[in-house]
């Protein structure tokens, strides 16, 4: 996986017998991930270890002895031909066949490596560096790359479509009936999928993203950050114990050693994406703005963009917690049994149920009635809230 | 110490492109050649066969012979279609093979009596760290499974590729950058209280 740990190539990247690309990739890892800093201090004194068994001398008696052999033995004279005993003959036979089925099994298997169609569709695709014509294969461990002027249709069966963009790279890691999987290294791709959720999935730098049966885009820049976006159904996005779920219209950026994001809707306002993007990946960046990213958020939010507020419930400081349970139950009010109480300590059986009532709220209704029922909703709570103070 | 043991290895390097005039004439039965041959990598062969048959300094002498009495015998089958030193070194490591084979029996580590004098001079305490040191490392790679021992001592007595390992010993690249990270961890892990030693020792 190409954000997994490197381990199993720190030999090879302290001997320098990895390609630029590789140690890059090893040398970015390390920087990030401390158990194999930990793991790659170990391999290196290993190394020192082993640097250290010393030449010893041949005895000089050797060449004596060589020369009494060869005497005896002259040289190119070729070794003496032995007959083979019956017994042995058929042992050697049953070798030979023993041999040539194994031959076989090999030839045959390798004819019957998982492979998907690759067709291209503009330029000149590559796969592991040969050009290919109209179509090719491409086999599990292979890459895929095209340049800046070609594109490429890679068919799963009858998992679904995967669209190459120009400048992208990508290699086939698994194609298993149950598990199909692709590392997107640089560039982008739009994948068609109609199999069952759960049985497509793209390894990026950053993070994984898991087809729940949908369309979407991926694209992932030279430093690794990715960017999902979303046009069909839902995908998740996981690294380690980080999982956000996309659904269609929406879009979630990815970092390196951060994982995903939160989710947004593409609509939402560009302050509101903007504070976002701040929460997520650089939340101590006070010169940004004086207004607190998150104040910019949920002053932002419509009550489309409460399945956002719903991330950031549990991802937020505790401290600022109870200010976004607020604005939430503005624009989607809890349904019964869901307690403030509750979604402040983050009960998972609560907010799953909040979720369901604000995925309901969000899709059921055209946009424009979904914001003007949110707004009347708000003035509503507001009145009773004031009404209540007096 | 590091400087000390590197004198000890300054030695021709196996991975020298090999004098293809000093093949011809081996193939030709020319004994000089083959003298020069024997001078070249007498003591890589040894050592390999040392540390491959856990320090049997008479079994790694009678290996030593028989790699070169093959290598004269044999050698007019050498073709120039793989490199020289890819060729002579399988015949090192099938010859071990062989021998360990008729052993049958693990043999104990010999003294370190032969380890060949440095070209500079060396404090006798130097001189006792660093063999008690390599005494260790010796021990610990004659411990390891053979398959983690051979790249070990293809790389760091032999000075060849992950590339050369691999076409020696049949495998893939990658399953020699496999087989040296495991070896290495198992030795830093076998030998990983000596690192304070190790750091004083250079």
């Amino acid at each position: 996986m190409f954000s997994s740990h490197t381990a199993r190539q720190f030999s090879a990247y302290h001997h320098e017998e990895l390609s630029p690309e590789e140690s890059r990739r090893v040398a970015e890892h390390l920087i990030g991930c401390t158990r194999c800093r930990a793991e790659f201090e170990e391999i290196k004194l290993g190394v020192k270890l082993a640097k250290h068994l010393p030449l010893i001398a041949a005895p000089d008696s050797i060449w004596p002895k060589i020369e009494t052999a060869l005497r005896q033995h002259p040289a190119g004279a070729s070794m003496p031909v032995r007959y083979l005993k019956p017994s042995l003959a058929f042992a050697a036979g049953f070798m030979l066949l023993f041999v040539a089925g194994a031959f076989w099994l090999r030839l045959h298997r390798s004819e019957a490596r998982p492979s998907w169609e690759v067709a291209r569709l503009n330029g000149a695709p590559r796969i592991n560096s040969n050009r290919i014509n109209d179509t090719g294969k491409l086999a599990v461990g292979q890459w895929l790359e095209t340049d800046d002027t070609s594109r490429a249709r890679i068919d799963i069966g009858n998992v679904g479509q995967v669209e190459i963009d120009p400048n992208t790279r990508v290699r086939l890691v698994a194609t298993q009936p149950t598990e199909h999987r692709l590392e997107l290294a640089r560039g982008r791709m739009s994948a068609r999928i109609s199999a069952p959720p759960k049985l497509f999935f793209v390894n990026t730098p950053s993070a994984v993203a898991e087809d729940l049966g949908c369309a979407y885009t991926l694209e992932v820049d030279d430093a690794g950050n990715s960017l999902l976006r979303v046009t069909l159904g839902w995908v998740a996005l996981q690294l380690k114990d980080r999982e956000s779920l996309v659904p269609a219209d929406a879009a979630c950026a990815t970092r390196p050693g951060v994982g995903p994001g939160t989710p947004y809707f593409e609509d939402a306002s560009e302050l509101f994406r903007a504070a976002l993007a701040k929460l997520d990946f650089e939340p101590n960046d006070t010169q940004w703005s004086k207004i607190p990213a998150l104040d910019i958020v949920l002053h932002q939010a419509r009550l489309r963009d409460t399945m956002t507020l719903w991330y950031l419930l549990s991802r937020v400081d505790e401290n600022d917690r109870g200010r976004v349970y607020t604005r939430m139950a503005e624009l989607v009010p809890p349904p019964n049994g869901v307690t403030r109480d509750g979604a402040l300590r983050l009960d998972q059986e609560m907010l799953k149920r909040w979720r369901d009532r604000i995925d309901s709220d969000s899709h059921s209704l055209p946009e424009a009635m979904r914001d003007f029922l949110g707004s009347i909703r708000s003035g509503i709570r507001r009145h009773l809230n004031q009404a209540s103070a007096k | 110490m590091l400087e000390q043991m590197a004198a000890i290895r300054e030695q021709p390097t196996v991975n020298e492109p090999i004098d293809r005039q000093t093949i011809a004439a081996c193939q030709q039965g020319d004994r000089e050649a083959l003298r020069l041959l024997f001078e070249a990598y007498r003591d890589r062969v040894y050592s390999i066969a040392i540390y491959s048959l856990g320090g049997d300094q008479t079994a790694a002498a009678d290996v030593t012979q028989q790699v070169f009495v093959k290598l004269m015998t044999r050698i007019s089958q050498f073709r120039g279609n793989s490199e020289f030193t890819t060729w002579l070194h399988r015949l090192v490591v099938n010859c071990c093979l062989d021998e360990r084979r008729k052993q049958r029996r693990f043999v104990p580590l010999a003294e370190l009596g032969l380890i060949k004098a440095s070209r500079g001079p060396i404090s006798q305490a130097t001189n006792y760290a660093r063999r008690e040191l390599a005494g260790h490392v010796q021990a610990a790679i004659a411990e390891l499974r053979p398959k983690l021992r051979w790249p070990i001592l293809l790389k760091y007595v032999e000075g060849l590729s992950y590339e050369e390992i691999a076409a020696v010993l049949g495998c893939s690249k990658g399953t020699v950058a496999s087989r040296l990270n495991r070896g290495h961890k198992a030795l830093a892990k076998k030998l990983g209280h000596l690192s304070g030693q190790f750091v004083i020792g250079e």
